[in-house]
């Protein structure tokens, strides 16, 4: 069945149909949660704290690419994924599938964008309908979205279950008879039996064995090829990231800090922190052995945010500038982004 | 490259599991015993070896023995066959007095645990005041508003027992709403009216349906104890808690007139108890 | 070479669950020498937790641990509770994976090591308090003196972790059990454990197993490594050595499910299957059904675990064909 049904104003948009193209352009998006406010802090009238997740994140995912995203937890990367998706809402600025504006959504605009970027979840035990056979999971997700009409859709099961590499006659099982590998792979067919144009997977192998892990990469690698997806990879694994994704967005206390090809980020970091965590995470050759820790400190509370950089609190290179002005993500001279008034120096972009 | 990729194989490690698991005898025997209730309710003629109206002065009050196994009472009536007409009153108390609170319950505890905010807000307030009052002084206080009978107590257990369903709903949907497969219902497009019945829902009603056996189990005993005070199923009418107050006045002459009726409700409370307990392993979903 | 610590000689730990008794641990041989830093690899499943908790006998009944743990030559399996009590957080130690799991939430972090300098050591009062301090200065705790009194869920997530490490030492062990302790933490974290580990490894002369899933972890903190598959050694030796050439065809596919920065966007090499559930392996290689090398030979018995010179040993029969096969990838 060929996809007639577009958002009506992308139906006469070209642009999305070419590789390459912006798919999804993010602009200074910001999302904060409430915190729980002690009863004595409300008797006094205090304002009510809140959780910065996400600070004036600007990113722009192509066509046809593997954007990867890495940070550690609390980095906000899991926030925008389910921003990405309209699971939150946002506080502030934009995101825009193919020129539409993704926060005024609603109701068959809201599900037809659904449709074409899905996500794929984490926990290979809380994602799927412990109830639910997997033939029932899909067949509801194709007759919702009115995919195949009724007698096409055994067929089409069998196709995803094809496509995903698991066997046709385990559809008739329910979630807890699957490994939590098989399981991750149902939680991708579930996304493809809508046939999205972007997939958000939100650590999809982090839960998973080295083995399995190698496996699932396998697989979005030949579905992204067969498919024609563009997917978000989002993970913290450094080695994975590296391996799956066109480019890199590395993000720090809710701001993307650096972005640059793949290559060019990992064998010339130019931020501090994404130096740090290159140099933290293990190396696979034992003769590359350090002593000395990587980076020190711990992560600032997203609560009160450092003023000034991000991480400057625990930069081995920052100077007095650092702690007072916010470095923006600029373009350095080999065109990649970074936030940090000291590479942009080195690059003679800027006078300390 | 895809076509080197072999099929996964679905372990067979996970058939073991599939073997059906025998169910413990003591769910055994609260179907056993549920079904037997239920049966007198739905055919008691089969079953009773006597009309329970038909008056006998030739054999008032007589022991349990050959001809009577529970007795007669002081009209003659065979004690027996009254329990059994009796059960039909009796468990259409549980069903009546249960289900529409259930319905009720489930109804509104997913949608303010679904919804939260200011729903949520309002019935937690509705919890509170409902939660102070004994349950059963309250159904009273309704009961005696209405007036006696059985629709009334009906009427009255409804209204103040669905919050205890909606209660327990309510925090079940609320976890569950937090489980990534709600989520990915969202992501899905799916409406919440789908995400609540479809998904949220069928993972809630185990502990659900295990509160309802207990509750049928409890609302028998409630409809006895109004029909001994006299505010639920009105003379003659035979209903266990009736038999009761009836047979009190000749505990030292006719024990077995409330002795047999009081064990009926006992036996019954039991064997929903089993079975609800046996029904909620059943149930039991792996994750 | 320095003398065994430890010694494990057909160790096996079996669990009773609903299905039956399931032997998780089936028969591991294990040397831990002392002050070296031996890490204990494989995938969920293979049994190197078990392992670890099995050394201190950490199995509730009706499981049981069965095979000869020798510490420091005495044999462990025989001892009573009492008696192994004492030599838990005393001789050996142990951290885990969820720090907030394993510390006591309604006492202070000093309060928890001041309890195990007591029942440990026999400093006097202030002695104690004085030591308590200095551990939680050692583990890297930042203002030590002032830290003390604050609760578990005052510390963040790295913290826990070196206040677990504290405790752990309290009672100065010659050896501590490390199970999975910078799997929960970020990798800038996780990276400030292992180097304190290796700093008190350096400074106390205690010898660690490090229980891991990463292959990396293992490679810039141990000096040997011993990876697991269902629940037995499937190779052992220096970790330079086993990363350069996997004796193996386990390990081998381990190290090569890993993606290599120079075949970026490629297909990677992944073990294809699942690790067999415990009970069912028989009398054969466990790794048959997943095994690139597997012949009639690897069918004949379960292969046993020999040594292949350099200290190093391996149960695989096809261990010198490995080595040709990788320089053909």
């Amino acid at each position: 069945m060929m996809d007639t049904g577009l958002l009506p104003v992308l139906s006469t948009e070209a642009a999305p149909s070419s590789p390459g193209a912006p798919l999804l352009v993010v602009e200074k998006l910001t999302k904060t949660f409430p915190r729980r406010q002690s009863l004595r802090s409300l008797i006094r009238g205090e304002p009510r704290k809140r959780v910065h997740a996400l600070s004036d994140v600007d990113l722009t995912i192509h066509r046809g690419e593997t954007l990867g995203i890495v940070g550690e937890s609390g980095c906000g990367k899991s926030t925008l994924a389910r921003c990405l998706v309209r699971l939150y809402r946002t506080d502030s600025g934009r995101i825009a599938y193919a020129g539409l504006d993704v926060g005024s959504l609603k109701g068959a605009d809201l599900r037809r964008f659904n449709r074409r970027v899905q996500m794929v979840f984490q926990d290979p035990y809380g994602s799927l309908n412990p109830r639910m056979t997997v033939r029932a999971t899909l067949a509801e997700a194709l007759s919702v979205h009115r995919m195949r009409p009724p007698r096409e859709i055994e067929g089409r099961i069998n196709e995803l279950m094809d496509l995903v590499h698991l066997p046709r006659g385990a559809a008739r099982r329910r979630p807890h008879e699957f490994s939590g590998g098989q399981r991750q792979r149902i939680g991708i067919a579930r996304a493809l039996a809508l046939e999205p144009d972007c997939l958000v997977a939100d650590e999809l192998v982090s839960a998973l064995d080295v083995s399995v892990q190698a496996q699932m990469v396998n697989l979005l690698l030949e579905l992204q090829q067969r498919l024609q997806l563009t997917v978000l990879f989002i993970a913290h694994d450094l080695r994975l990231v590296r391996h799956l994704s066109h480019r890199v967005a590395v993000m720090y206390l809710g701001r993307v800090v650096e972005l640059a090809e793949t290559e060019a980020l990992f064998t010339r970091p130019r931020h501090p922190y994404t130096q740090a965590l290159l140099k933290a995470a293990p190396e696979l050759d034992p003769r590359l052995r350090s002593t000395s820790d990587a980076v020190r400190g711990e992560l600032p509370s997203p609560v009160n945010p450092p003023p000034g950089c991000p991480f400057h609190t625990r930069c081995p290179d920052a100077i007095a500038l650092c702690m007072t002005v916010r470095p923006e993500l600029k373009p350095l001279l080999d065109g990649r982004l970074a936030a940090c008034h000291i590479a942009a120096a080195e690059d003679g972009l800027a006078a300390l | 490259m895809s076509s080197t990729v072999p099929t996964l194989s679905v372990a067979p490690a996970t058939e073991p599991r599939r073997v059906w698991k025998r169910p413990p005898s003591a769910f055994i025997l609260g179907a056993i015993i549920t079904a037997g209730f239920l049966l007198a309710a739905i055919a008691p003629g089969l079953l009773a070896p006597y009309d329970p109206l038909a008056f006998d002065y030739d054999n008032l009050q007589v022991g349990p023995g050959a001809a009577h196994w529970f007795g007669t009472d002081n009209f003659g009536r065979d004690v027996l066959s009254r329990i059994i007409w009796a059960s039909r009153i009796d468990i259409q108390i549980a069903l009546f007095c249960t289900i529409p609170p259930l319905l009720i319950g489930t109804a509104v505890g997913s949608l303010v645990g679904y919804y939260g905010g200011i729903a949520d807000t309002i019935f937690g307030r509705i919890v509170d005041l409902v939660i102070t009052f004994p349950f059963i002084v309250l159904v009273i206080a309704i009961v005696a508003v209405l007036g006696p009978g059985l629709v009334n107590v009906y009427i009255a257990v409804t209204s103040v027992g669905w919050v205890f369903y909606a209660r327990l709903v309510r925090s079940q949907v609320m976890v569950l709403r937090q489980a990534d497969f709600a989520a990915a219902g969202q992501v899905m497009g799916y409406s919440a009216a789908r995400i609540i019945f479809r998904h949220l829902l069928p993972n809630a009603m185990t502990a659900v349906i295990v509160y309802w056996m207990t509750d049928m189990a409890l609302d028998i005993l409630l409809g006895s104890s109004l029909g001994y005070l006299g505010l639920g199923a009105q003379p003659p009418t035979a209903e266990w808690g009736v038999l009761v107050s009836d047979g009190k006045n000749f505990m030292d002459t006719a024990w077995w007139m409330t002795v047999f009726p009081g064990a009926a409700i006992v036996v019954c409370g039991t064997g929903l108890s089993l079975l609800g307990d046996g029904v909620a392993d059943l149930l039991a979903v792996r994750r | 070479m320095r003398a065994p610590l430890l010694l494990l000689r057909g160790l096996q730990t079996t669990l009773a669950t609903d299905n039956g008794a399931l032997t998780v641990v089936d028969g591991v041989d294990l040397d831990v020498r002392e002050g070296e830093i031996l890490g204990l690899v494989g995938e969920s499943g293979s049994g190197k937790s078990m392992t670890l908790r099995s050394i201190l006998r950490l199995i509730r009944p009706p499981g049981r641990v069965s095979g000869e743990i020798l510490w420091r030559g005495r044999d462990l399996v025989p001892l009573r509770e009492p008696e192994m009590r004492a030599i838990r957080g005393r001789e050996i130690g142990m951290i885990f994976q969820e720090p907030m799991t394993a510390l006591n939430p309604v006492l202070s972090v000093g309060r928890q090591i001041l309890e195990n300098l007591r029942a440990h050591t026999d400093l006097g009062r202030t002695a104690r308090r004085n030591r308590t301090v200095e551990l939680l200065d050692l583990v890297g705790i930042p203002a030590a003196a002032q830290r003390v009194n604050d609760y578990p869920h005052q510390f963040s997530g790295g913290m826990r972790q070196r206040a677990m490490i504290a405790i752990a030492l309290a009672s100065n062990p010659s050896l501590l059990l490390a199970d999975e302790p910078t799997t929960a933490l970020d990798v800038t974290i996780q990276d400030q454990i292992l180097k304190l580990l290796l700093r008190l490894r350096e400074t106390l002369g205690m010898a660690v197993i490090l229980v891991t899933h990463d292959l990396g972890v293992v490679a810039q903190s141990c000096d040997r490594v011993a990876v697991m598959y269902a629940g037995r050694v499937a190779e052992i030796g220096e970790v330079s050595a086993v990363f350069a050439a996997p004796r193996h065809a386990y390990t081998l596919g381990l190290l090569q499910s890993v993606p290599d920065a120079r075949r970026i966007r490629q297909a990677l090499r992944p073990i294809g299957g699942a690790p067999p559930p415990p009970g069912t392996v028989g009398d054969r290689c466990a790794f048959i059904p997943r095994c690139d090398f597997a012949t009639a030979a690897c069918e004949v018995r379960r292969p046993p675990l020999i040594s292949i010179g350099g200290g190093r040993l391996a149960a695989c029969v096809h261990g010198d064909r490995l080595q040709q096969a990788e320089w053909a990838a």
